[in-house]
C-alpha cells in the first residue's frame, strides 16, 4: 500500500517535471503513436531460418510487472537471443530486416555496437528513424554485448572466454556481424548490400578493430565505419577520473522510471524519448520493486587500458569509408587532427549533444548516417561532370 | 526557408542564397520511388532549383546533404534552424557599399598604418574599428575578380588557421609586406588561439596594400565552419558578443575564391571540381555567399589531388578527390604551369604531387600546437622560378598551454 501510495506521488511530481521540462511531449507524443502505428504496419514478421539457429531464451529478468516493460518491439521488428560459436555467451540482439527493396540499387545494413555500460537498445531511438527515413529500405542490426544486457554468459566455469579485453569484445562482434551475414544478409541480394559499422563510444574502438577480422566475402560488403563519441588520447585521459565518476553514479534507484530521470537530469540522456527505452534495459528489477544497474562498470577496471589504445591510427589508416561524430566540440588528438587535415575521414560534431550522440539526437545522427552512406556507395553515385562537354 | 535541422559538421553549410549549383552527385533515377523522396527529404531543397527538372534525385540527393548547423541550440529539434539570427549580412558592413574602389587618402592611412601597428603587436581592434575596417575592406574585395590576377614576384602562402606568431615568423622569413608580394590561399581562422587577430592583421593589410598582398577564401573562412573550430567562440570570448564575428564572416563573402599568378599558377585553397573544366568557368560563378556545401564553388574550396586517378568521392564529406590525369588535363586545357593549393597538413609543409602539376603548400607550423609539422611558402620570382621556404615554429615566451577538457566519461 505505502509503495503504491509513494510511486502514485512520484508520479504526479514526475508529470509535473515533465510539463516543465518537456514542453514537447504532447506533439511529440502523438508523432510516435502515428510513427508506431507506420512502423508496425511497413514491418512484417519475418520468421526465416534464423529462428533455426537461434536459440530462444528468456533473460532471468523480465518486466512483466513492471510499470516499464521494455517497449523494444517499437523500434524492431525482432528480438532473438544466439549462441555464437565459441563466445561462450548467448547474445540477445533486435533487428528490423529492409523491406521491399526490389527497386533499389543499394540496400544500407546498419550494424550496431553500443559502448561500455550501455546496450543495444542506446541505438533503439536512431534505428527507427533510420528505418524510416529510409521507408524501411535499411536492415538495422543491434546487440547486448557481453557483460551488457540480457546477454548472459554460457559457461561461468569456462575460464578461457569470460574476458573483457577490447579483443574479446571485437571477435564476439566479429562472430556476430559474420552470423547475420550467413542467416539474414545472404537472404538478401547480395550485390546491393552496404553494410555499416557503428559504434559508440568503447563500440566505436570495436567495429574499427573488427574491420581487419571480418571473413573475406563480408568485408568486401562493409562500406565504412562510423564512430560516435570517441578519442582515443581524451578517453585514455578520461579512465584515470572514471573511478570518481562512477562512485558518483547510482546503481540502484526506486523504480525505473526514477532511472531514467536521474539519467535525463544529469545529462546522460538528454532526450526523454529515448532515454525511455535505453535506460530501463540498463536496470533489472528487485523483488521490491527497486531496480539495480546490470553492468557493474567497476568490474571492467582491470581491462579498461585494452580498450582504446592505438585506436585513432587504426581508424586513420582503415581503408574504408570513415565517419566521426563527436559531442561538444573538436577534441582530437594528434593523430586524428593530422588524418582530418589530410582528409582522410569526415568529422561531424554536434555541439549540443552529450556523449549518448545517438540518445541524444537520432534525427541528426540518422540523417548524418543516411548522407555518409548515399555519398560513398558507389552502387549509388555517378560523379557528375561537365569536362569535355564544352 | 525551412530547414528542418541543425548539425554542426565539417561540410559547408548550405546556404539560402544558392542559385549557381548544381549537383555534383548524381544518384540513379532508378535508386527510389517517389514514396522514398518524401521520406528521406527531410532537409529543404532551396538550391535544387536549377536541378533538371527531369531528374528527381538530384533533389533527393541535395536535401540528403543539406544538413547544416545553427549555431549551437539546443536539442533534436527539426524546427531549430529557423530560429538562426545569424542571417548572412545581418552586421552591415556592406549594407552601403560603395560602386567603386576603395580611394587611399593620408586621413585613412593613417588610420590603417595605426591599426596595422597595434595588431603586429597582437592587439585587438575596437570592435567599431572592426567595422570601420570591414566597411571598408568590401570597397576592395568586392572589386577583385572570383580569379584574381597576380604578378609576379610573388610568395604564395598556405593555411594560417590563427596562428598569429607563426604569421609573423612567415614575414621574417618570406620578407616584409609590402616590399614583397603576398597571396594566401585562406584558412586565416579557427583552431589557432589566434584568429581575430590573424584575420584583423591580414585584412588590413590588404586594405593598406591593395595590389600587395591578395587572400583568398577557404572553407574555413564559412559562418558553419567557424562555429565549430573556434572563430566564434574566440570572438565572443575576446568582444563578448558575436557581432565581430559576423562582420568578418560577412566579409568573408568577398573574398575572391582561385587567383592566376602571370596567367601561369592557378591558386585556390582545395582543388578542382568535375563542374569547372576551364578558368573562365570560375569567373562565372556567383561567389559573394556563404560556402555552399556542394557544387563547383563548394568544390574548389574542399577537394584534395589524389593518388587514384579520375574524380573520387572526398573522404571530406565535401568536395571530390582528382586524380593526375586530372590534374594534367586542366593545366594543359588552360595552359597552365601549375596548381598551387592549400587545404591539406604536409608535414615538411609543402609537398609536389601529380608529377609537378599541383602543389600544396601548409603555412601554419606545429598545427594546433600540437602536430609537429614543418610550415612552408613558395616564392616566385620575376622569371617564374620557385623556391620553397621552409620554417618552424616562432619561439615566444607565454605561449598558450594546449589544455583539453577530458571528459567524466569513456563509456
Amino acid at each position: 500500500m505505502s509503495s503504491g501510495l509513494r510511486n502514485q506521488v512520484l508520479l504526479n511530481h514526475l508529470q509535473k517535471i515533465q510539463e516543465v521540462i518537456g514542453n514537447d511531449t504532447s506533439d511529440k507524443s502523438n508523432e510516435q503513436e502515428s510513427r508506431k502505428a507506420n512502423l508496425t504496419n511497413t514491418l512484417h514478421s519475418d520468421k526465416t531460418e534464423a529462428e533455426l539457429f537461434t536459440i530462444p531464451k528468456q533473460s532471468m529478468f523480465t518486466h512483466t510487472h513492471s510499470e516499464f516493460c521494455i517497449k523494444w518491439d517499437q523500434f524492431f521488428t525482432e528480438k532473438r537471443f544466439v549462441q555464437l560459436p565459441q563466445r561462450n555467451h548467448n547474445f540477445n540482439y533486435y533487428y528490423s530486416l529492409p523491406d521491399n527493396c526490389q527497386n533499389e540499387k543499394a540496400i544500407p545494413i546498419f550494424v550496431f555496437h553500443h559502448g561500455a555500460g550501455s546496450s543495444g537498445l542506446t541505438f533503439a531511438s536512431l534505428c527507427k528513424e533510420l528505418y524510416e527515413r529510409l521507408d524501411s529500405k535499411c536492415g538495422c542490426f543491434t546487440f547486448d554485448a557481453r557483460g551488457h544486457g540480457e546477454t548472459v554468459l554460457c559457461d561461468i566455469s569456462n575460464s578461457i572466454n569470460n574476458s573483457y579485453y577490447r579483443n574479446a569484445f571485437v571477435d564476439d562482434f566479429v562472430a556476430f556481424i559474420n552470423y547475420i551475414f550467413d542467416n539474414y544478409l545472404v537472404h538478401l541480394p547480395l550485390e546491393k548490400v552496404s553494410i555499416i559499422l557503428v559504434g559508440h563510444s568503447l563500440g566505436g574502438s570495436i567495429c574499427t578493430f573488427a574491420l581487419d577480422k571480418l571473413r573475406y566475402d563480408v568485408t568486401r560488403h562493409i562500406l565504412g565505419i562510423a564512430m560516435f563519441d570517441i578519442v582515443e588520447e581524451a578517453a585514455i585521459q578520461a579512465l584515470q577520473r572514471v573511478q570518481s565518476f562512477l562512485f558518483s553514479t547510482p546503481n540502484t534507484f526506486g523504480s525505473y522510471q526514477e532511472a531514467i530521470n536521474w539519467h535525463v537530469n544529469n545529462g546522460l540522456s538528454r532526450l526523454r524519448s529515448s532515454a525511455e527505452i535505453s535506460i530501463p534495459a540498463l536496470f533489472k528489477k528487485l523483488e521490491d520493486g527497486s531496480v539495480v544497474r546490470k553492468t557493474d562498470l567497476r568490474m571492467f577496471s582491470r581491462y579498461w587500458d585494452t580498450w582504446f589504445i592505438g585506436l585513432s591510427h587504426q581508424f586513420v589508416t582503415a581503408p574504408k569509408c570513415k565517419l566521426l561524430i563527436l559531442a561538444g566540440n573538436d577534441n582530437l588528438d594528434k593523430e586524428l587532427i593530422i588524418g582530418q587535415m589530410q582528409g582522410k575521414y569526415q568529422l561531424v560534431v554536434f555541439q549540443d549533444s552529450g556523449h549518448f550522440i545517438q540518445e541524444d539526437c537520432p534525427m541528426k545522427c540518422a540523417l548524418t548516417l543516411i548522407d555518409f552512406w548515399k555519398r560513398n556507395d558507389n552502387k549509388n553515385v555517378v560523379i557528375k561532370t561537365n569536362w569535355g562537354k564544352n | 526557408m525551412d530547414m528542418d535541422m541543425d548539425m554542426d559538421m565539417d561540410v559547408p553549410m548550405h546556404d539560402a542564397m544558392s542559385e549557381q549549383l548544381i549537383p555534383t552527385i548524381n544518384e540513379d533515377s532508378n535508386n527510389s520511388d517517389n514514396e522514398n523522396n518524401d521520406n528521406t527529404n527531410n532537409t529543404i531543397n532551396s538550391n535544387g532549383n536549377n536541378n533538371d527538372n527531369n531528374n528527381n534525385n538530384n533533389n533527393n540527393n541535395n536535401n540528403n546533404n543539406n544538413i547544416t548547423n545553427n549555431g549551437g541550440n539546443g536539442g533534436d529539434n527539426e524546427n531549430d534552424y529557423q530560429e538562426i539570427d545569424f542571417k548572412p549580412g545581418s552586421s552591415g558592413i556592406a549594407d552601403n557599399k560603395s560602386n567603386k574602389p576603395l580611394e587611399l587618402n593620408p586621413s585613412n592611412i593613417n588610420q590603417l598604418d595605426a591599426w596595422i601597428e597595434k595588431l603586429s603587436k597582437c592587439e585587438i581592434l575596437s570592435e567599431d574599428d572592426v567595422s570601420r575596417l570591414c566597411r571598408m575592406a568590401v570597397d576592395v574585395l568586392q572589386f577583385e575578380d572570383n580569379v584574381q590576377p597576380v604578378n609576379v614576384p610573388v610568395t604564395i602562402c598556405g593555411d594560417i588557421h590563427g596562428q598569429f606568431h607563426d604569421l609573423m615568423e612567415l614575414f621574417k622569413i618570406g620578407g616584409p609586406c609590402p616590399d614583397t608580394n603576398y597571396l594566401f590561399m585562406g584558412d586565416y581562422v579557427d583552431r589557432g588561439y589566434y584568429s581575430v587577430e590573424t584575420v584583423s592583421f591580414l585584412v588590413a593589410m590588404k586594405v593598406r596594400y591593395p595590389h600587395r598582398i591578395t587572400i583568398l577564401r577557404g572553407n574555413h573562412e564559412s559562418r558553419q565552419i567557424t562555429q565549430v573550430y573556434g572563430f566564434y567562440d574566440e570572438c565572443l570570448r575576446k568582444y563578448g558578443s558575436a557581432n565581430v564575428w559576423k562582420m568578418f564572416t560577412d566579409l568573408f563573402d568577398y573574398f575572391p575564391i582561385t587567383a592566376l599568378v602571370d596567367n601561369k599558377i592557378f591558386c585556390l585553397h582545395g582543388g578542382l571540381s568535375p563542374m569547372i573544366e576551364t578558368i573562365d568557368q570560375v569567373r562565372e560563378l556567383n561567389r559573394i555567399q556563404e560556402v555552399p556545401h556542394e557544387g563547383p564553388m563548394c568544390d574548389l574550396l574542399w577537394s584534395d589531388p589524389d593518388d587514384r586517378g579520375g574524380w573520387g568521392i572526398s573522404p571530406r564529406g565535401a568536395g571530390f578527390t582528382f586524380g593526375q590525369d586530372i590534374s594534367e588535363q586542366f593545366n594543359h586545357t588552360n595552359d597552365l604551369s601549375l596548381v598551387a593549393r592549400a587545404h591539406q597538413l604536409v608535414m615538411e609543409g609543402y609537398a609536389w604531387s601529380h608529377q609537378q602539376n599541383v602543389v600544396t603548400i601548409f603555412s601554419a607550423p606545429n598545427y594546433c600546437y600540437r602536430c609537429g609539422n614543418q610550415a612552408a611558402i613558395m616564392e616566385v620570382d620575376e622569371n617564374n622560378n620557385r623556391q620553397f621556404l621552409q620554417y618552424d615554429p616562432s619561439v615566444r615566451p607565454g605561449e598558450p598551454t594546449v589544455s583539453r577538457k577530458t571528459p567524466d566519461y569513456f563509456l
